[in-house]
């Protein structure tokens, strides 16, 4: 095959990062078209999953699906039956309805009056994409939505005839072709620095961490990172990166190992993950490696 | 690395970058225009200088300090008609300066946003001996080539809200300056 001659790197902000899209082809005029359609699919995950907008798909569910059926776009359809089935995986330990406690964290805005305390189980999945909640519990893609965004991204790529690239929405990725990348990986208690590097061939990489994301209340230090069975956040400065084939997987399963470690190996081996936990000055700590035997397999050696 | 006009900063803001640094160049000012104006033939700069007035008008209406003096904006034409404005505005990222241009609609609508330049400044090698030993790299007495070894970087999600924040002032600027 011949090399890729153009490489074109571009960024938007979206989905309250920075998302990177980067293409390799022939030509360029033909990369930049690619790429606007990568970042029309990011937007299309952000106008429909964010939480913030008011006219969002996740809006509309917050608002309404306790008392009637809602129907959703088909993606946001199959975010939700993702995140419900690794919930059904982890015992309810990734839980998207933590949004009532990350609005009371003030991590989300406080939107929503008089929620009760749900879990997953309440959220109802039914035909034509419609949701509907048996309780009025309120909901977050935060943990999974970047993951799936990046995938829809390196789909739009595919499609458009892209052979190789990269899609990197704040720290959550995707490699995709036949050209390997080297990704560096921050350190946990000086995210600043970097703590080393991991290659990557056709292969999503996540990280979760909680280094930009702590606040106090009082004495009380609490991160974003919250275990969906006790709603007890983790505040470990620890990181944790999951490689995997789909981002979305990717991007969910780092909750889990972060609040689980040794004891996810089940569920990584399940996905075909890898994992990979950082100590706060970077030093690896645990890693886990899948047994797929496929030529895409995260490379840390 | 995009010369940033002096006019435009305040005193209080270096436009020196200190090393080491992880910098990305995204597109430069041309490149972003046909992009974002594809069907324009002709980019007229039609950059502003803030008056006090125009300053305190723009953080009135965008509930942002209003640090730059001025603004780079040019008209976007296509057969002497105005297809819209390109702006482009500067924001503190992390630590560093973040370049970035907004395309908008003659009517002030947000057509486009484009990361122009991106800048981290970072710690220049991998200190930590462990990782050395088990994971891929660099030898293990290389430092990295900044700004080729590191291309991508996986973490913890870096928040975009300075830029959300900044594209606000540029929609305040547009009611002030351009209306």
């Amino acid at each position: 095959m011949r090399p890729a001659s153009n490489r074109v790197r571009r960024a938007r902000p979206s989905l309250g990062t920075f998302v990177e899209i980067t293409a390799r082809g022939d030509s360029e005029s033909k990369l930049h078209g690619a790429i606007d359609q990568a970042f029309e699919a990011v937007a299309r995950v952000d106008r429909t999953m964010s939480f913030h907008h008011a006219g969002s798909d996740i809006s509309r569910v917050n608002c309404e699906a306790f008392q009637r059926k809602v129907t959703v776009d088909p993606w946001t359809w199959r975010v939700l039956r993702a995140a419900q089935k690794l919930s059904h995986e982890s015992d309810g330990l990734f839980d998207v309805t933590v949004a009532r406690k990350l609005m009371q964290w003030k991590y989300l805005p406080r939107r929503y009056q008089n929620v009760s305390e749900g879990n997953w189980r309440d959220i109802v999945l039914e035909k034509n994409c419609t949701v509907r909640f048996r309780q009025r519990v309120i909901i977050d893609l935060g943990g999974i939505a970047k993951g799936f965004a990046v995938d829809r991204a390196v789909e739009a790529l595919k499609r458009a005839g892209v052979p190789s690239g990269v899609v990197n929405a704040g720290g959550d990725l995707r490699v995709f072709g036949l050209k390997s990348e080297l990704v560096h990986l921050r350190r946990p208690d000086e995210p600043m620095q970097l703590a080393g590097a991991i290659k990557l061939c056709d292969r999503a990489l996540a990280t979760s961490a909680i280094y930009f994301a702590q606040r106090r209340f009082g004495r009380v230090v609490e991160s974003p990172l919250l275990d969906g069975r006790t709603c007890r956040s983790s505040r470990k400065s620890i990181s944790v990166s999951v490689a995997a084939s789909a981002c979305m997987i990717a991007d969910a399963l780092t909750k889990i190992v972060f609040i689980l470690r040794e004891k996810s190996r089940p569920l990584l081996a399940r996905y075909h993950a890898d994992a990979l936990l950082l100590e706060r000055d970077g030093a690896p700590l645990w890693m886990f490696r899948s047994s797929c035997d496929t030529r895409d397999r995260t490379r840390f050696d | 690395m995009s010369h940033i006009p002096r006019w435009i900063l305040p005193a209080a803001i270096s436009v020196t970058v200190p090393l080491p640094s992880y910098a990305q160049q995204y597109l430069t000012v041309s490149a972003a225009q046909k992009l974002c104006f594809p069907e324009c033939d002709q980019f007229v700069p039609a950059h502003v200088k803030f008056t006090p007035a125009h300053i305190k008008a723009i953080e009135a209406k965008s509930g942002q300090k209003q640090l730059l003096r001025g603004q780079e904006i040019w008209r976007a034409m296509q057969n002497g008609k105005l297809r819209g404005f390109f702006i482009v505005d500067y924001v503190i990222g992390k630590h560093l300066v973040i370049d970035y241009a907004v395309a908008l609609s003659p009517e002030g609508t947000v057509k486009q946003i484009e990361i122009l330049n991106y800048r981290e400044s970072y710690g220049g090698e991998i200190r930590n001996p462990d990782w050395r030993k088990q994971f891929v790299g660099k030898g293990p007495r290389s430092r990295f080539a900044l700004n080729e070894g590191i291309n991508n970087i996986s973490g913890a999600t870096l928040s975009c809200r300075h830029v959300t924040e900044g594209i606000h002032r540029i929609l305040a600027t547009y009611e002030t300056c351009l209306k």
